[in-house]
Parts: C-alpha cells; structure tokens; sequence
C-alpha cells in the first residue's frame, strides 16, 4: 500500500462538489436561453413554463453560487488549513519559471527535459483558481445587474446593462471553456492523471500523483516527517524575515477557546445568572 | 209559351254548356295545379334525352321533393313557359326559349346577380358558372331558413365547396390550388354556425377579388371584417398599417395578412398565425424580415434581428410566452409609429408600456435603445460600447482558450512519446 497524501478534506470536497454542480446547471440553464433553439435544449423548451423554470433554475444556482463563494471566504479566514491555502495560493516568480520549463520540456527545448519539482498549488492550479475568482466576481456582478434591472437602471443608462448582459454572455464561454480545457485536461486527460484524479471523491493523491506534480511539497512532508523541518506554530509571526517563535506555554494561555455552540450556551447562561445575581447598583 | 220553352231549352243548353265547359276548366285547372299532367311522364325516374353533344340528361323530377319545396304550390308552367321541344309542342306553344328565369318573379336577385361574378362569367362562355339552380337547387327549393336548404347558413360551405373544393373543377377554371374541404368549417368562424361564405363573399353580387366594388376586395378588407368587428376596424383604420393599407399600399398588411382567411383561427388556437407563439415568429417577420419588402420600402429588418438577439427574443424563441413579443411593446390592431403620441412607443409612452410587465419601470428604465445592434460601427455610444465589449472578449477567449489548448496539447504530445518510448 503505497503511501497517501491529503490533499482535499471532507469539507473542501463537499465544496468542490457543491461548485462543480451548481457550475454545470448554471452552463446548461445558461446557454439554454442564448441558443434557445438549440436541439438539446428541447428537454427545457418541452416543458410546460420551461423557460420560465429555466430562469429560476439560473438564478437558485446563482445565488447558491455566491453563498457559497461567502463560505469560503470565510473558510480560508477562520480556518488554520484555509489561511494555510491562502499562503500557498499566492502566484510567485516559481510559477512563471515553472511553466515555461515545462512548455520547453514538452516542445524537447530543454534536452534532456528538465526536473521540475513543484510546490502545494502548481502553476495549473494557481491559474486556474485564481481564474475561477476572477470569473466568480464578473459573473456575480454582471447577474446581478442582470437580475435586478429595474433597480439598476434608475441610475444607469440602458446601454451599462446591454454592456452586463454581453460580458455575461462572453465570460460564461470563457469559463466553460476553460473549464473544458484546462481543468478536464488537469485532472482527467492528462496521461498521468488519467482515467480521473481520484482526489475529489476520496480526498488522497498517491505518491506518484504528488511526485509529479507537486515535487517540493512532497519533499517538504518528507523533510517534516524526518524531522528536519521544524513545525512552527501558526502564531509564529515574521518580522522583517525574521521569524519569531512564541513559546508553546505561553501561546496557549493567550489562545482563545473556539466559540462552539456548547460554549456559546455557556455564555448566554453566565449572562443570564449574571442578570438574575445582580443587586442593582 | 212555345217560345218561352225554346227560349228556356236554349238556356238550358247554355247552362249546360257552361257547367260542362266549367267542369272541364276545373278540371283542367286541377290537372295542371296539381301538374298531374306532367307528372305523368316526368315521374319516371329512368326518363332522359340526349343534348346536342349526345350528353344523357335526366328529366326526372321528384314530386315530393318539389310537393315540399318553397315553390310547391306553383305549377310547372309558372316556371317552364315556353319548351322548345317537339313533343310538347304538339299541344302548345313551341318556344326559343327553353331554359326557367327566376327572374321573372325574383327580379332583385336576377339585378344583383348579374352585377356579380358568376353572371358574368357566363356570359363569357364559362359553362359551369353558378346559375340560380347552381346553388338553390332545381325542383327541391327550399327556403333558406330552413335548415335542409343549400343555402341555410349551415349548408352554403358545402354548397360552395361541390366547385371550389373540387380539385379538378379548381384547376380547369384557373382557380388556384382547391380549398380544403373542412378548413372553412374548423375555424373560429366556420364553428360558430352563424357566418358563413356568403357574409364575406356576398351572395347573388359576389364580386371577383379584384374588383373595387367587391367586398373582399384589398381595401375594403377592414370594412367587411367590421361589420361584424367594429371596434377592431375602428382601431386599424387609424394604425399605421391602416392607413398605408387605405392608400392602396398592396404591401401593407390588412387583416387577412395576419389572420389568414378561410381557415382563420382564435388566438389561443396554436395553429393561428396570430397565436403568441408566432407572433415574432412568422406573423409580423412575414413582412418586417423580407428582403423583397424591406428593399422596396426601405424599411429595416434590424428590429426582428435585433428582437431575436435580446432577452426578449431568446426567451420567446424557446417557447417563454412572459417574454415581451412584437405586440407587447407595439401593440395590436392600433399600431402606430413612434413619432405619433398615441403610439405604445412614443417617448412619453414607454414608461408606462415598459412598466406593463416590469412594474416600477423608472424614467431612465423607458430611455436608450432597445432593438441594439452590437456593432463598433454603431450610431449610437452604447452600440460602439456593447461593440468594443465584444470584440476585446472574443480576442480574449481565442488568445486564452488557444493559447490553454495549445499548452495542453504540448503537455499531452510529451507525456505519450514518453510513454512510447
């Protein structure tokens, strides 16, 4: 049994599955109203209110969309893992360089091909993450101008909302396409990966999975595992390239407890003895 | 005394003779009211002579069927005065005239009918025009309220259709193509029982379609369909349509163009070319997306294009009958262009039009354009904007999309020549 490696938790995973979705009803129900003649949107047109129950669809998904970007949001904030995320996320000059080796490799530029080692979020998944935000704010924005277009347009002159309505059109292809291209290629048709990466049903990458495309990361895991890397508490703070450890002891004297549902009852009942304990003054 | 009885005997001979003379009268008079007398012969169902072409003609006459008719009480000879024929001659008058006139006692009929179409295309030398015993029948009239008469409202389609709707009858006279048999009877009209051919087309002055006097004649469409839809005519007189149409305008539409004529269905029908369904469709893109009418009149063709491209359009296109159409905004019978104040679409009527289904349209809602063409080479800002909007992303997606695809494809080439080798 070869070694696994976490790469997506239950929670991201049920992320990735809540997106990936609502993304496709919002691809269907979308483009059903630009090529509403479409053969395969019969299915829609068919129905009796079709169209109707199209636009309702469309707007359910969209909405579901946006809570759930707000969720994860809010997930990278408030969670160690998805501050942890951020960090890795962010694109650095590696990525650029990482992707150009890669396209020399291929094209047999760089003879023999070059050992690319990268690291947690490879320059693929930086792209394309970073293009799903970018892609999620657009469509959000233009939606709901879209949407509420009485409200828009007592202040905006007609022509901004046919403006909404084509970036709208124009970045839903955009989107789909990519999607089709770039992330079906990543974790479908690459050869390596192919028939499917299993990571967003059973969460894990294998060994090899990770040797390939993410080298450093698994060399740090391993570095850790050997206990050459010194784990740092996520309070460690950095200054001036200079990092700074506070000790454990002390750490955990300052950590607040987490607000849990118990403990929230905990301090509705302090407040309420308080209420009932208080003599006036 | 002598005297006195020859006198007496003499007018015994005389009453006598009177009463033998009056007996005979009566009862000559009775054999011909009753038509016993021609009956006699005429009753025989196998009796017939030959024309001069040698064509066999029936000279059977059902005397029930004559006994119940409107005429029943008339004598053969009120109506056959004068038969050219030998065998009747032997007794009486041998006539150049042989066929019945109706006109005789029906003269209004007889003057408006050879105003009409039939009459005279008889007198062209077209045999099989409709006569009076064409459509009322020969020795069977009946009056045509009651309701086994070819022409009681109920049966005039049929009694039309025995020409019109015989396909080879159609072709031989140059009719066009035949009208089918029960589209009359299954439209809106046909199925309320009480309007039929006549009502349109006119009965013994039944014009032909391109005489000015003729009721269905191009312009005086509106006001054939206004006697009966006042209020419609009332409106579409005063529509742009209307007008154009009153001026002799061929092309501009009249209520046959959208609603069709004999098979005309109700609205809610999805068979009628004026259902919501087809209305952005076929019925005002019939003329509004023609090349041939758009040329000439130099109207454009951008709004249907345009319509199909919007919101609107693509909702209604996919069957969203919420979703405004052509009539939502323009109206119906009373369309007017923009320039006119009572126009849905005139500039101080859009809010209100706009507000029909958007409720709280503002002011601003009801400005800028709503048929707009993408085009950097727009006349308006917003056109060139939407224009420039869609050039930049189209470039986007190719540069993007070909330059992840050609990545990928590169990625995919290496990674199987690795594992060839």
């Amino acid at each position: 049994m070869t070694k696994k490696y976490l790469r997506m938790t239950l929670n991201e995973r049920l992320q990735h599955l809540n997106l990936a979705v609502n993304f496709t009803l919002l691809v269907i129900t979308g483009f059903a109203l630009s090529y509403s003649t479409a053969f395969w949107v019969t299915p829609i047109t068919d129905l009796p209110m079709g169209m109707t129950f199209r636009g309702f669809l469309h707007r359910l998904c969209g909405v579901a969309t946006v809570f759930l970007g707000g969720y994860h949001l809010l997930y990278l904030a408030f969670t160690p893992r998805g501050r942890g995320i951020v960090k890795d996320m962010i694109p650095k000059l590696k990525d650029a360089q990482d992707l150009w080796e890669t396209l020399k490799n291929n094209l047999f530029i760089n003879r023999p091909a070059k050992e690319i080692k990268m690291p947690r979020f490879n320059f693929r998944e930086k792209l394309e993450y970073l293009g799903l935000i970018w892609g999620t704010i657009v469509m959000t924005v233009t939606g709901f101008i879209l949407w509420f277009k009485t409200e828009w347009l007592q202040f905006f002159p007609m022509w901004t909302w046919d403006v909404a309505r084509t970036i709208h059109f124009y970045e839903a292809v955009l989107a789909t396409l990519t999607i089709i291209v770039w992330h079906f290629y990543s974790v479908i048709f690459n050869p390596d990966t192919y028939p499917m990466s299993w990571a967003w049903i059973t969460g894990y990458l294998t060994e090899h999975e990770m040797k390939e495309e993410h080298g450093l990361e698994l060399e740090k895991i391993k570095a850790q595992e050997r206990g050459e890397l010194k784990e740092l508490p996520e309070e460690a703070t950095i200054r001036r390239k200079k990092i700074y450890a506070i000790p454990r002891e002390k750490m955990e004297g300052e950590r607040r407890k987490p607000v849990t549902v118990g403990g929230f009852y905990g301090i509705v009942q302090r407040f309420n003895e308080s209420i009932k304990n208080w003599k006036g003054t | 005394m002598r005297q006195r009885e020859t006198g007496s005997k003499l007018w015994n001979i005389l009453t006598g003779g009177l009463a033998i003379f009056l007996v005979w009268g009566w009862m000559i008079g009775i054999a011909w009211s009753d038509n016993s007398l021609c009956l006699s012969c005429h009753k025989d169902e196998s009796l017939s002579k030959e024309d001069a072409r040698g064509k066999k003609i029936s000279l059977f006459v059902q005397e029930v069927g004559f006994k119940n008719s409107v005429h029943g009480k008339l004598s053969c000879s009120d109506c056959h005065i004068r038969i050219k024929d030998d065998k009747h001659a032997e007794g009486g008058l041998k006539a150049t005239d042989k066929k019945v006139n109706c006109g005789v006692c029906h003269g209004k009929a007889e003057k408006e009918y050879f105003q009409g179409l039939h009459s005279k295309l008889i007198m062209k030398g077209t045999e099989r025009a409709a006569s009076c015993h064409d459509c009322h029948g020969k020795h069977d009239i009946l009056p045509s309220k009651n309701p086994k008469s070819k022409t009681h409202v109920s049966n005039v389609d049929k009694t039309c259709n025995r020409c019109h709707a015989d396909a080879v009858f159609v072709k031989e006279h140059a009719l066009g193509p035949p009208l089918p048999k029960e589209e009359f009877r299954e439209s809106v009209h046909g199925r309320t029982g009480e309007i039929t051919c006549t009502n349109c087309h006119g009965s013994h002055n039944l014009r032909s379609l391109i005489d000015p006097q003729s009721q269905i004649f191009r312009s005086n469409i509106p006001q054939t369909c206004g006697g009966c839809h006042p209020e419609i005519t009332k409106q579409f007189v005063e529509s742009v349509h209307g007008v154009l149409a009153a001026r002799g305008r061929s092309d501009s539409p009249t209520c046959t163009t959208c609603h069709g004529f004999h098979g005309i269905k109700a609205k809610v029908d999805p068979d009628s070319p004026v259902h919501e369904r087809r209305i952005a469709m076929t019925t005002c893109p019939q003329c509004h997306a023609a090349e041939r009418i758009s040329q000439e009149y130099r109207i454009t063709t951008v709004p249907v294009k345009s319509y199909y491209d919007s919101f609107h359009g693509l909702s209604y296109r996919g069957g969203d009958t919420f979703s405004a159409n052509c009539a939502s905004c323009h109206g119906v019978h009373d369309i007017r262009p923009s320039s006119d104040p009572k126009s849905m679409i005139h500039k101080d009527n859009l809010q209100k039009t706009c507000g029909n289904c958007h409720p709280g349209a503002s002011e601003n809602f009801a400005k800028g354009k709503i048929h707009l063409v993408a085009s950097i080479k727009g006349e308006e800002f917003g056109e060139k904007v939407v224009g420039w909007v869609k050039i930049v992303y189209i470039f986007l997606i190719v540069a993007v999309i070909g330059g992840l695809t050609f990545f990928n494809f590169t990625d995919w080439l290496r990674k199987t020549i690795d594992r060839a080798h």
